[in-house]
């Protein structure tokens, strides 16, 4: 009993909200820091430090050897290091390290607030309107909408003079303190959606959690679920800010984000683990 | 073989950083000012190792 105690004491929501919150006072920081004079003499742009920016600018690099405007070297380092998580535990960037993930959990939980709920109990459904969750028949086919945005970029990269994605960016509407008119309409947007919409931006339009994908299937940390421990109870499908129905059997998705909410929810012991191999 | 979730952020955020090193190790790091895209030691290691397999 105790040790059920002392393994409950710890928790990975908790250890994820921490983290979360630092990732986006840093990229709050980062974007501050670049609104002051002299910015190029402070290692590039506020872009140059986007993991996405790296693969905006990866096929102009390598057939003209050219850098898009306001990339940098250190885009390729930066997404590099989005991809090494992927390689060691699928889209967990997603789900732990992305500020604009986090933007999108902390707005879904103060909508929750904002209308009426209380205490939140895990497992439990909330009783709030907001966010929504789509019917399957919406929800399903708008998924597909962040592969053909990835391609989409792709493409335009080897015709543009800036990032694609650049003008719309909901990070630099977010955080790059730099604001036009698109960008307002990206923030409000963004807003709007994730209001409406847990994750909205994750699910639908994300190029680089649509890059991530492929990496659920291949990476060698994973959530495994033993069918003689669940019950299917469905507590780790309330609790899937991503919207997977029927988890314990689609972990491996590509639209999981392994924030493990699922396993912290799981009541019972030994039915969701993390295992390597 | 079961991973403790305690150690679970420990693993990415140590995933992130040493991936991150390596690519500043490489050769792609901050540029300042006019700074061209020169090759690091690393890089041209690596390339001379993938030259010698190929």
């Amino acid at each position: 009993m105790s040790s059920i105690a002392r393994q409950k004491s710890f928790s990975l929501s908790k250890s994820r909200r921490t983290i979360q919150w630092l990732v986006v006072i840093g990229t709050f920081v980062l974007g501050l820091r670049h609104i002051m004079p002299g910015e190029a003499s402070r290692g590039g742009s506020f872009d140059s430090f986007c993991a996405f920016g790296g693969i905006e600018t990866l096929l102009p690099y390598l057939f003209t050897g050219h850098l898009l405007k306001s990339t940098n070297l250190l885009n390729f380092s930066v997404l590099l290091g989005t991809l090494g998580v992927s390689l060691v535990a699928g889209r967990a960037f997603c789900g732990w390290l992305c500020p604009l993930g986090a933007i999108q959990d902390f707005v879904a939980e103060w909508t929750r607030k904002l209308l009426g709920e209380k205490r939140h109990v895990r497992g439990k459904r909330s009783q709030t309107i907001l966010p929504l969750r789509l019917p399957a028949s919406i929800d399903r086919p708008l998924r597909y909408a962040k592969y053909i945005a990835l391609i989409w970029i792709m493409i335009a990269s080897l015709y543009a003079a800036f990032p694609p994605l650049r003008e719309f960016c909901p990070v630099r509407s977010m955080f790059g303190l730099h604001m036009t008119t698109l960008l307002w309409v990206s923030l409000a947007v963004f807003l709007a959606g994730s209001i409406l919409v847990e994750r909205f931006w994750c699910k639908y339009l994300c190029p680089l959690g649509a890059t991530l994908a492929i990496f659920n299937k291949i990476s060698p940390i994973r959530l495994v679920s033993d069918s003689n421990h669940c019950n299917n109870c469905g507590r780790c499908d309330i609790e899937c800010s991503m919207g997977i129905k029927n988890l314990p059997v689609n972990l491996d998705g590509p639209e999981c984000i392994r924030c493990l909410e699922c396993l912290d929810t799981c009541a019972r012991d030994g039915s969701l683990t993390i295992q390597l191999g | 073989m079961k991973i403790n979730p305690r150690h679970y952020p420990v693993i990415i955020i140590a995933a992130y950083v040493i991936f991150l090193l390596l690519g500043i190790l490489l050769g792609f790091g901050p540029e300042r000012g006019d700074e061209s895209h020169g090759k690091s030691a690393l890089m041209q290691l690596a390339l001379m190792t993938l030259e010698t397999l190929l």
